[in-house]
C-alpha cells in the first residue's frame, strides 16, 4: 500500500512516471483491481489500444483534484446527437476502472453528460463514446489527486 | 442515513421552443463501494450504491444512466434535453439493494 508520503511524491514525479507502470495488479481487501483494459474488454469489447483518439470529444475535469472522492467530470462532444449510442467513463487506477454508461436519444439534443465520479489515486479519466454504427471514439484527461476516494 | 434517496433536480425556469436545456440533479445517496472498512469496527462496510437513473420525458426514454460505485457520494448528473412540448419529466432510479424511487416534474415550454 501507498503512504500518503509516497502519494505526494508520485504525484511530483508525474502523469509520465504513473503511465510506465500499467496493469500492476494491487490486492486490497482481498479485492482484486481489475485493470483498465479488462474493464474495456468487459464493457466495449477492445483492449486501449484498439480505441482511436478523438479531437471531437471534450473531457473537462480538474487537473489537480484535492480530494478524489469528488471530482467533478464533464464530457461534451461536438457529434450530432442521432450518431451516438453511449457514452462510457472510466478511471484507469480506480479498483473497477468502469464508472458509468449513459445511454442517450435524439432527445437529448446535443452530447453532453456531467456527474462527479470517484478516483482511488492519480488516473487518466476517460471518455468513450460508442457509435451507433458500432465505432469507438475516445478522449481523456489526466486528474492528479492528492488524497483518494475509494479507500 | 435518513432520507435516502431524496433528489433534487433543476431545469431552467424559461425554456423556449426548440432550445436545448440541462437538467441537473443530485440525490441523497451514500454510494457505498463495498471497499470501505468502517474505522471503528474494522468491517466492510457493504456496498451501497445507485444501479439505474432514467429519465423519461412524456413517458419517452431520453437518457439512462448505469452508474457504479465509481460515482461520489450523494451523485450529480447533468444531461442537456431538447425542447420540443411541454410534458412531464419523470426520473426514476434504483440502487443494488433494491431501493426504488421516483421523482416528476413539469416542464413547461414557451
Amino acid at each position: 500500500m501507498f503512504t500518503r508520503r509516497d502519494l505526494f511524491k508520485l504525484a511530483g514525479v508525474g502523469a509520465a512516471a504513473l503511465l510506465m507502470a500499467p496493469g500492476s495488479v494491487k490486492e486490497s481487501f482481498g479485492v482484486k483491481k481489475i485493470s483498465i483494459d479488462d474493464a474495456l474488454k468487459q464493457h466495449l469489447g477492445v483492449t486501449l489500444k484498439d480505441l482511436k483518439q478523438s479531437n471531437l470529444i471534450t473531457v473537462k475535469a480538474p487537473t489537480i483534484a484535492e480530494s478524489g472522492a469528488n471530482v467533478p467530470v464533464q464530457v461534451k462532444a461536438n457529434i450530432p446527437v442521432e450518431q451516438v449510442e453511449a457514452i462510457y467513463i472510466f478511471a484507469d487506477n480506480n479498483f473497477n476502472p468502469w464508472v458509468t454508461k449513459v445511454e442517450l436519444s435524439p432527445m437529448n439534443g446535443e452530447v453532453f453528460f456531467a456527474t462527479r465520479i470517484k478516483l482511488a489515486k492519480t488516473s487518466p479519466v476517460r471518455a468513450v463514446i460508442k457509435m451507433k454504427d458500432g465505432s469507438l471514439l475516445m478522449a481523456f484527461k489526466e486528474v492528479k489527486v492528492t488524497v483518494g476516494g475509494c479507500g | 442515513m435518513a432520507r435516502i434517496g431524496r433528489a433534487i433536480v433543476r431545469v431552467p425556469r424559461r425554456i423556449s421552443k426548440g432550445q436545448v436545456f440541462k437538467v441537473q440533479m443530485v440525490i441523497t445517496h451514500p454510494m457505498e463501494t463495498g471497499l470501505r472498512k468502517d474505522k471503528k469496527t474494522g468491517k466492510l462496510i457493504p456496498a451501497h450504491y445507485l444501479t439505474r437513473i432514467e429519465f423519461l420525458f412524456n413517458g419517452k426514454k431520453v437518457t439512462t444512466i448505469h452508474s457504479g460505485p465509481g460515482i461520489s457520494k450523494n451523485p450529480y448528473f447533468a444531461i442537456m434535453m431538447k425542447a420540443t412540448e411541454s410534458g412531464t419529466l419523470t426520473i426514476k432510479y434504483e440502487d443494488n439493494k433494491g431501493g426504488k424511487w421516483e421523482k416528476s416534474l413539469k416542464v413547461s415550454i414557451a
